[in-house]
């Protein structure tokens, strides 16, 4: 159970991250560092007991229908990874208290957080469904933590999301074919299962997809390329990543799938030969930089290549070997990649030809350098020599003819020396000789080492000392770790520092004598690798790679990617055409339709016809917006009758009430927009009236050949004699509305509040200057027209130019109609269900009352308090739901109308329904009156958006994108700040605090001050 | 016969307009299309039967095909709320050009 604890208290981590940063600032790391002490200690009690030689396991239903579990267990492999993993993380933290710039570092600190939970979860992990999630959440915790590191990060976060997710690809692959292949998501009995036993080739194929899933994250040769890259991370994420995460993942699957491959040649064979390799590779390449960081990273694709050899040879001695050099290797490098960021720290450099002579001046960081790097280098006494000297010994081990174990040795050998000249460059380059000496005028000292720097920075190296003094006191974890990598043996390690005469040990004195050479020519030799030997590096190669496959997007892209709106619809339309107009008159042409009905056509229709091709006319010709307005109006006029003679009294109304409020509301953008359309079309103007006669034809033969040629349906009988009875209500088509398709008309009421909501939306993400621009630089702007017929202050002078007067007819008109309207409007919703009426209609009818108060008004002002319309669009939405809730709840059926009789009066929750359209109706109607109609007045429509959320303001905000006042308040603050600093810098003197200062929340927004936002950087405003 | 025409005139207009450069025009042209759409749908209950569906006042057996009607009547309430949400695109920068878009301050360098 405890382990579930370890977990938890590190996703309290990642919770607490937020609270901690925004009191703590960079100093959070402290708390952080605490709790996940507080995590190991609670590991305690089961790394105790995996420590006695029991396995601690616990699991609990996941996804119960598809059997799977969260199951966790706990065994020597995920114990020593936990340990690291918590232990190195908490030291990290320390130091990046010291390390990181004053600030919140809250991206720095919950990204490290996280990617601690998702690495302890995996390494935890008894599931193979719950091993792919965590493994993929250290790839993207990865990518954020380089990725955050701002603009130089940018590519090489990309690389290393690629080459991560390529080998979660594999892994999923693998765990794919495991979970098929044994019928089972059980880490430990799909490993233990005896189908991999009877198809080697199988077990061959999924070694090679685990092991490729491994390189990638472990950096093996070919993939490790983005280690170094993720150079451009801060250092304490380098040494996190490097020392205990992400590469030490790979190093755990390897380990974790052990068990099963160990014995699999092309197991053993591709990781030693892969390992060794890269072994040598990257310290070859560690030694060709300047960059401290650099070298540190090439040494750490090396060093794992000596591990993952070490796990290719798959005897218990070598996993031994493995596991001990994990151990040794997350000591010194981490420790390592600290003192780098101490030597950055305090000379502002990490290129080894810029350096100071160090070695006086930091005496104490030189000394600790000196035995990381020796650990590293594999010098007794410390444990980098053990683990060294160990693995060495298991490449003897390597499987295969007699001679591949030396093969293996001597290999490992050669590769050792590269790590002892990187170690001792390290050491002689960073500390004693000084290279950029004359560089470092002597007035110029050097940053002084905050003390958490130094001391976090020797922690692990310092105990790599006595760990190697007092080895014995790994045998055991070493022990349960190598025993869960290989159940069926029982290993007993006994680890020491000295192990007599042997090859290994004449080996490392080999690799010492050599290196000793090295270093005695140094100043030759060191310099003339640095010169750039090798031109093709690996992001030019991935830019190689990637940069064709991009092309080809951009070019796929091309055929659907236009602003042009005539681009995406002309295709649809001449398809459309063809299918409609081909389809319809080849059913015309073979007769296979049914008799048309003889009854069909009315006298009606064709006046309805007449005004609709009079309307159509005058809207597609007419170069005038007004005109063209009107004409669309009459077509909307013409639907009208066309549909009250179809028998539709209630889309009738609906149709005339929506048909009024939409053209007001043309009329009102048409006030902003130029008289005339432009002239030039889109697609030439023969194309587009050909396409359009086209389409037109095809929708005529279409409603001629496909309608009329039927009874009437029995769904239509069906409500025309139940609908009555069902609902006590007679106005059919409304209980259809309320009651039987009632969900349909909560996704239409759903429609209308995003319509509003997204109005608002996308309105304030635009500048005020942008939404409505400044005469000068409004082209569509018409100046007043300059009649002087009658000297100012006349009453022709009035009419021409104020409204006041002309509005007073309207104002005398809308006091007489608006309470009939509101009247009407009441009668019609409550008849609704009986009679033509209804929510809608009646909606409707109040919008129009909306609409008569608006224009009636002499200046442009907004109708209502501000926030009403969208209270009005999401309570009546709300409204329709906890309709439908109350349905669920009291007849089990969601929206299901609950009725009965309240004395004489049949009442129905239908109506509380209709009563939440009604809102959202009006809610909308108000809301686009507010918005279109907002003409350049006191108040401008991005005002006018911002006030429908936040209230009454004193101007519009100056922001995009959806910030918050506080959020805008913050950062202007924040540029105040960043102004102030500047003039300080150029010498001004230091003034009083200035007003406002300070920290800066919910209390110091303008919103309590009354200051309009524009205005609050403005200290010139008392 | 007569209401296929009527839906062949509306849909001609209104592709033409859905055609154009001007914003406005294009709304204009979804409007015509919209009342295009609807009277399909409303053809699909048969212009035949003419009633009202109002069956205490009108005899069920002339009475219209309802459920067509509600179709088309939530089918003119979501129309409305486009046509106002696409009317508030078009007055940005008070210029409502489909092919120069007007300036927002956030010219992104491509």
């Amino acid at each position: 159970m405890s382990m579930v604890w370890t977990l938890a208290v590190c996703a309290l981590a990642v919770l607490a991250s937020f609270p901690l940063t925004r009191t703590l600032g960079r100093h959070a790391g402290w708390p952080l560092a605490a709790i996940y002490l507080v995590a190991a200690a609670v590991f305690w009690p089961v790394a105790s007991r995996v420590m006695a030689g029991e396995t601690v396991a616990w699991s609990t239903p996941w996804v119960p229908d598809l059997g799977l579990e969260l199951s966790l267990r706990a065994d020597g492999i995920g114990v020593v990874f936990t340990a690291i993993a918590l232990l190195i993380g908490a030291v990290v933290l320390s130091y990046s208290t010291a390390y990181l710039s004053p600030g919140r570092n809250l991206t720095f600190y919950l990204y490290l957080v996280g990617f601690t939970f998702a690495m302890v979860g995996l390494v935890l992990a008894d599931d193979l469904i719950l091993l792919f999630l965590c493994w993929e959440l250290t790839s993207l915790a990865s990518f954020l933590l380089i990725a955050r590191s701002g603009y130089s990060g940018e590519a090489a976060s990309m690389r290393t999301l690629l080459i991560t997710f390529i080998g979660g690809l594999t892994l999923l692959a693998a765990v794919g074919i495991m979970v098929a292949a044994t019928g089972t998501t059980g880490l430990q009995e799909a490993l233990a299962h005896p189908v991999w036993a009877q198809r080697p080739g199988l077990t061959t194929g999924v070694a090679v997809l685990v092991l490729l899933s491994a390189f990638t994250k472990s950096a093996q040769f070919p993939f490790h390329v983005w280690l170094p890259d993720a150079m451009a991370a801060a250092t304490p994420v380098s040494a996190y990543l490097h020392a205990a995460a992400v590469v030490k993942a790979g190093i755990f699957l390897l380990m974790r799938f052990s068990p099963l491959f160990h014995d699999v040649p092309v197991w053993n064979a591709t990781l030693v030969t892969v390992g060794l390799l890269t072994c040598a590779l990257g310290g070859f390449f560690a030694l060709q930089k300047t960059d401290l960081k650099k070298l540190m990273a090439y040494s750490t694709v090396s060093q794992l290549g000596l591990i993952v050899a070490a796990i290719g040879v798959g005897t218990e001695y070598a996993l031994a070997a493995a596991v001990l050099h994990t151990i040794a290797h997350a000591l010194f490098k981490s420790g390592l990649f600290m003192m780098v960021g101490v030597i950055d720290h305090s000379t502002g450099t990490r290129d080894v030809r810029r350096l100071p002579e160090l070695r006086r001046a930091m005496p104490l960081a030189f000394w600790t350098t000196v035995l990381g790097a020796a650990s590293m280098a594999g010098i007794p006494p410390m444990l980098g020599f053990v683990s060294k000297e160990k693995i060495f010994t298991a490449l003897l081990e390597a499987p295969g003819p007699a001679w591949t174990g030396w093969a293996a040795l001597v290999g490992g050998a050669l590769a050792s020396v590269l790590t002892f000249a990187y170690s001792a460059k390290i050491v002689f380059h960073g500390f004693v000789d000084g290279r950029g000496q004359d560089r470092w005028p002597e007035d110029a000292p050097l940053h002084a080492t905050p003390p958490a720097l130094g001391i976090f920075a020797a922690l692990p190296i310092l105990a790599g000392l006595p760990l190697a003094l007092v080895v014995g006191v790994l045998d055991t974890p070493v022990d349960r770790a190598v025993s869960a990598a290989l159940p069926h043996v029982e290993p007993e390690t006994h680890l020491a520092l000295w192990h007599g005469v042997n090859a290994e040990l004449v080996a490392t004195l080999l690799i010492i004598a050599v290196g000793l050479v090295v270093i005695a020519r140094r100043r030759t030799v060191m310099p003339a690798l640095e010169k750039e030997t090798f031109r093709l590096d690996g992001a030019g190669v991935i830019a190689t790679l990637v940069a064709p496959v991009a092309r080809a997007g951009m070019q796929l892209a091309l055929l659907v990617r236009a602003d042009n709106p005539t681009r995406h619809v002309s295709p649809v339309l001449v398809a459309l055409a063809l299918v409609l107009g081909g389809g319809s008159a080849g059913l015309l042409l073979t007769g296979s339709l049914a008799e048309q009905h003889p009854d069909l056509d009315r006298w009606t229709d064709v006046v309805a016809l007449v005004v609709i091709v009079l309307g159509v006319a005058g809207t597609t010709i007419s170069q005038s917006r007004l005109a063209a307005t009107v004409s669309l109006s009459a077509v909307g006029v013409g639907i009208t009758v066309q549909i009250f003679s179809l028998g539709g009294p209630d889309v009738g109304l609906t149709q005339l009430l929506v048909e009024a409020l939409t053209i007001l509301m043309i009329m009102l953008v048409l006030q902003k927009l130029p008289l005339r359309f432009g002239r030039s079309p889109r697609l030439g103007q023969k194309a587009a009236m050909g396409l359009a006669l086209a389409t037109g034809l095809a929708f005529g033969l279409g409603a001629f050949a496909l309608t009329g040629r039927r009874e009437r349906s029995e769904i239509a009988d069906y409500y025309l004699t139940e609908g009555p009875e069902i609902t006590h209500g007679y106005n059919v088509v409304n209980t259809i509305l309320v009651e039987f398709r009632a969900l349909d008309t909560l996704g239409e009421l759903t429609v209308l509040g995003m319509a509003g909501a997204a109005m608002v939306a996308i309105l304030s993400t635009v500048r005020d200057r942008y939404l409505d621009p400044p005469r000068e630089t409004d082209r569509s702007w018409v100046p007043d027209p300059d009649i002087a017929l009658r000297p100012r202050g006349s009453a022709a002078d009035r009419a021409i130019h104020q409204a006041w007067g002309n509005a007073v007819p309207m104002q005398l008109l809308v006091r007489l109609t608006a309470p009939l309207l509101v009247i009407i409007s009441v009668i019609l919703f409550w008849r609704g269900h009986n009679a033509p009426g209804g929510g809608f209609i009646a909606a409707l009818l109040g919008s129009a009352v909306v609409a008569l108060v608006y224009l009636s008004s002499a200046r442009d002002q907004a109708v209502g308090p501000a926030r009403l319309p969208m209270v009005l669009i999401g309570g009546g939405v709300a409204l329709a739901i906890l309709t439908g809730l109350w349905g669920t709840v009291a007849k089990g059926s969601f929206l299901a109308p609950i009725s009965g009789y309240v004395g004489d009066l049949y009442l129905t929750s239908a109506l509380l329904f209709d009563l939440g359209v009604y809102a959202a109706v009006l809610g909308l109607v108000m809301e686009a009156f507010n918005l279109l109609g907002a003409a350049g007045g006191r108040e401008r429509t991005r005002e006018r958006a911002d006030e429908s959320v936040e209230g009454e303001l004193a101007g519009p905000m100056d922001t995009t994108r959806g910030e918050t006042p506080e959020e805008l308040a913050e950062r202007e603050l924040a540029d105040r700040e960043k102004a102030l600093a500047a003039t300080r810098a150029a010498g001004a003197p230091d003034g009083p605090d200035p007003k406002g200062r300070g920290r800066v929340g919910r209390r110091t927004t303008y919103l309590t001050h009354g200051v309009p936002p524009r205005n609050l950087g403005d200290r010139s405003e008392p | 016969m007569i209401i296929p025409v009527s839906i062949a005139v509306l849909v001609t207009g209104g592709v033409y307009l859905l055609l154009q450069r001007s914003m406005v025009r294009i709304i204009f042209g979804l409007a015509l299309l919209s009342h295009a759409a609807n009277l399909t749908l409303m053809l699909a209950g048969v212009s035949a039967w003419r009633g009202e569906p109002l069956p205490d006042r009108v005899d069920t057996a002339a009475a219209a095909d309802p459920l067509p009607h509600a179709f088309v009547l939530t089918a003119i309430v979501i129309a409305f709320a486009v046509t106002v949400l696409m009317l508030a695109l078009a007055v940005i920068g008070h210029n409502d050009d489909t092919k120069r878009m007007p300036p927002t301050g956030e010219e992104r360098a491509t």
